[in-house]
């Protein structure tokens, strides 16, 4: 049988406790019984050998020894009487009950005329108390009694063996009582331990049957009632995550049935480029299977150039990277990758992203139709071209024919053919000027559906952008003397290298100044280049009419000149900054106007400066 | 007498630069046109002029195949040939000094530049 704990904490506590009483009880009990001993002893010698002086004064004084020999043996038959002796008192022993002799110890005390009890240890007897009385006062002699000490030990033995019998008893009755009572706590809470841990293994139909009305049984109402409780909110719980469950698959349901009939192709990429998630649309566009797809790596199944945008979805999950990749049957999809946050999925980790979604979209058509627009365009304006090219011509030629040969035969000097002669010229010059804004026009048209369409041989060297903004000005100074404008140049001459298109620079910045100089009636027009933030930032600062607010966020739009097109007279194709916009972002920049109306504009644009970043500027903008 | 001679095929462009080079007849310049590049090349073969005004777009051969089968095949390198070029078409311009013209005037052209290019070409003041 397993002792209960608490009854061996309770065994422990009775044995201290038990050795603790006993201890102090043997001790003192042992020492009185030894004094009371003692005591009795002394008195008991002190009155035989009073006894015996008493009654031996007569033969002491006849000093008949054999008389007193008699009468001292006799009293040895008494208990605890070990020897008496008498002596004269000259100190002499008359007769003793030593046997066969006197010992030594005996005779060195002999002689003392002191009366109290003394101790005295005998070689080869033990321990002994001396008694003496005095014979007639001393005068005759004296009577020595020796009680033997020995007796008293071994009845003061006796005595405690008896106690320690006693106390032992006592020890086994109450360690026996106690076991039961301990038991009688001990078993209901044995019970209750069980019941508890049965609740604790959720099994709410145990029973604990505690039926006392102590705290013990109160305690075990109070936990039956809990596990009741208990049982219900588990009940309740129970439900609600069921119902939450299932709520959960439907959700769940709901958004992969709405991921799987997704047009698009969607892929979801972990954090090491491992694709974890496909739908159909993206498996039949590569003609894969899922099971093809899934845990393989994206760069081994959709090459560098989705490897690389999801690398830096991944690095930057605010933006958002495009490319453009190769579809299964030749077709052609734009994938848009974006890094995954840690919003919804509060992980540890350094790296900000926890992954990327790609969606792709086939957009074979869209390329196709787009191809068409530009071949459309190119076409047209290869076919306006001839005829405008002998428009221009031959007014040109008409011009010069009437200015040189004709209007010099004109002879009459009257109004009415001066302002006749003022109306051709002015009307040939107005043809002439058309022409021009046309052929820009044709020119900017080719442009743009070229740079949108990714047709534009692009010739980056290394260039000065010194250069780019003399010959920009150089290509513009006939408007600034015409409308008699001042050209302020303010460029920091220590500005490095970068690589660039120098052709496609200078046109954005003619751009720039001709766009500066028509919408400037007077004052100045300042270009500024400096390095800012590791850039280039070049800016065109005019002092001219201004553009007003709602207008500057569209004017990098195609054909969206700022002014109302009804009441103000366009002032050109409406496609120099678009043009310029591409250009400058193909070289990885940004351009941008700030302006107030009445006070003037400043058109900026960056360029990196980086030998790196063009090149790498190019392969995101694909 | 140097003759210069114009390659266009359309009528109206060939008409236009006939009446731009008029004023070089005063300087004792021929003028010379044909319509296509199979006879222009005929024509440069018999006439050797001085300059050429070749259009690139045209039947039968191109502006390109001329000017490269007058410079690498006939090394006829004193013909000075001026190709008109579109405008806007980097490619032509590549494929004309490839093809190894010594001048490109882009179209639509300004009559006074392609006369300017032509004084200069003949060192004709004019």
């Amino acid at each position: 049988m397993i002792m209960s704990k608490l009854f061996k904490k309770t065994l422990l506590i009775i044995i201290v406790l038990f050795a603790v009483i006993a201890l102090t009880t043997l001790i003192s009990s042992g020492w009185n019984l030894y004094h009371d001993l003692t005591e009795e002893y002394k008195s008991k010698g002190t009155a035989i050998a009073s006894s015996i002086a008493g009654s031996s004064v007569e033969t002491l004084l006849n000093r008949d020894a054999s008389t007193v020999q008699a009468m001292i043996d006799q009293f040895t038959e008494i208990i605890g009487v070990s020897y008496v002796f008498v002596v004269d008192a000259q100190g002499e022993i008359i007769s003793h009950t030593f046997i066969p002799n006197v010992p030594d110890e005996i005779l060195k005390i002999q002689t003392s005329k002191n009366v109290a009890p003394t101790d005295l240890h005998i070689r080869g007897r033990g321990d002994f108390i001396d008694i003496s009385s005095p014979i007639v006062e001393g005068a005759v002699g004296y009577v020595h009694v020796g009680m033997d000490k020995g007796i008293i030990m071994s009845q003061l033995q006796a005595a405690m063996i008896r106690q320690i019998y006693l106390l032992s008893l006592i020890f086994i009755v109450s360690v026996a009582a106690a076991y039961v009572f301990v038991n009688r706590v001990s078993q209901p809470l044995n019970k209750l331990t069980e019941y508890s841990r049965k609740l604790a293994q959720h099994d709410f139909t145990a029973q604990v049957e505690i039926r006392s009305k102590d705290e013990v049984g109160l305690l075990a109402d109070t936990m039956q009632s809990m596990a009741i409780e208990l049982s219900e909110v588990f009940e309740r719980y129970e439900l609600a995550l069921k119902d939450a469950i299932i709520e959960l698959q439907n959700t769940l349901a709901y958004l992969t049935t709405v991921i799987d009939h997704m047009a698009d192709g969607l892929l979801v990429s972990d954090i090491d480029g491992i694709i974890t998630h496909v739908n159909p649309a993206l498996s039949s566009m590569f003609g894969m299977r899922e099971s093809d797809l899934m845990g393989k790596s994206c760069r081994e199944v959709f090459g560098d150039d989705l490897a690389e945008i999801i690398q830096q979805s991944r690095r930057n999950p605010e933006a958002v990277y495009t490319t453009e990749i190769g579809l299964a049957g030749g077709r052609v999809g734009k994938a848009v990758a974006t890094g995954i946050q840690h919003g919804y999925f509060p992980l540890e980790g350094t790296e900000k992203g926890i992954g990327s979604v790609i969606l792709i979209r086939d957009i074979t058509s869209e390329k196709e139709v787009d191809r068409m627009k530009t071949d459309f365009i190119s076409t047209v304006s290869h076919e306006l071209r001839t005829p405008l090219t002998s428009v221009k011509g031959f007014t040109e030629i008409i011009k010069k024919k009437l200015e040189e040969d004709i209007l010099k035969l004109v002879v009459a000097h009257d109004r009415k053919s001066e302002r006749a002669i003022k109306r051709v010229r002015d009307n040939i010059n107005i043809i002439l000027s058309e022409s021009e804004r046309l052929t820009t026009l044709i020119d900017d048209l080719l442009d743009i559906a070229k740079l949108e369409s990714g047709k534009v041989v692009w010739k980056m060297e290394r260039i000065s952008i010194n250069e780019v903004i003399s010959r920009a000005h150089d290509a513009t100074s006939a408007l600034f003397d015409k409308k008699g404008l001042v050209f302020i140049r303010r460029i920091d001459e220590s500005l490095p290298e970068f690589i660039g298109d120098r052709d496609k620079l200078i046109q954005v910045v003619i751009n720039l100044l001709a766009n500066a100089v028509k919408f400037t009636p007077a004052g100045t027009v300042t270009c500024s280049a400096v390095r800012r933030n590791g850039e280039l930032l070049v800016s065109v600062i005019d002092s001219g009419i201004g553009i007003a607010e709602g207008d500057r966020a569209s004017i990098f739009e195609k054909f969206k000149q700022a002014g109302d097109t009804l009441t103000d007279k366009p002032r050109g194709t409406g496609l120099g900054l678009p043009i310029c916009k591409q250009i400058i972002e193909h070289h990885g920049g940004r351009i941008w106007v700030e302006s107030e109306t009445g006070k003037g504009s400043i058109f900026s644009f960056t360029l990196p400066l980086s030998i790196a970043s063009p090149v790498e500027a190019a392969a995101s903008m694909r | 007498m140097p003759k210069v001679l114009i390659v266009e095929d359309e009528p109206l462009i060939r008409l236009l630069l006939e009446q731009t080079l008029e004023g070089f007849e005063d300087h004792g310049v021929e003028v010379l046109t044909v319509d296509n590049g199979l006879d222009a090349v005929e024509m440069i073969r018999a006439e050797r002029p001085a300059l050429v005004l070749l259009d690139v777009m045209m039947p039968k051969m191109n502006g390109f195949e001329v000017c490269s089968f007058v410079k690498q095949q006939l090394h006829m390198n004193d013909v000075y040939i001026i190709m008109l070029t579109s405008k806007g078409q980097e490619q032509d311009k590549l494929k004309a000094i490839e093809a190894g013209t010594d001048e490109y005037i882009t179209k639509p052209f300004s009559i006074q530049e392609v006369a300017d290019r032509v004084a200069a070409a003949l060192k004709i003041r004019i």
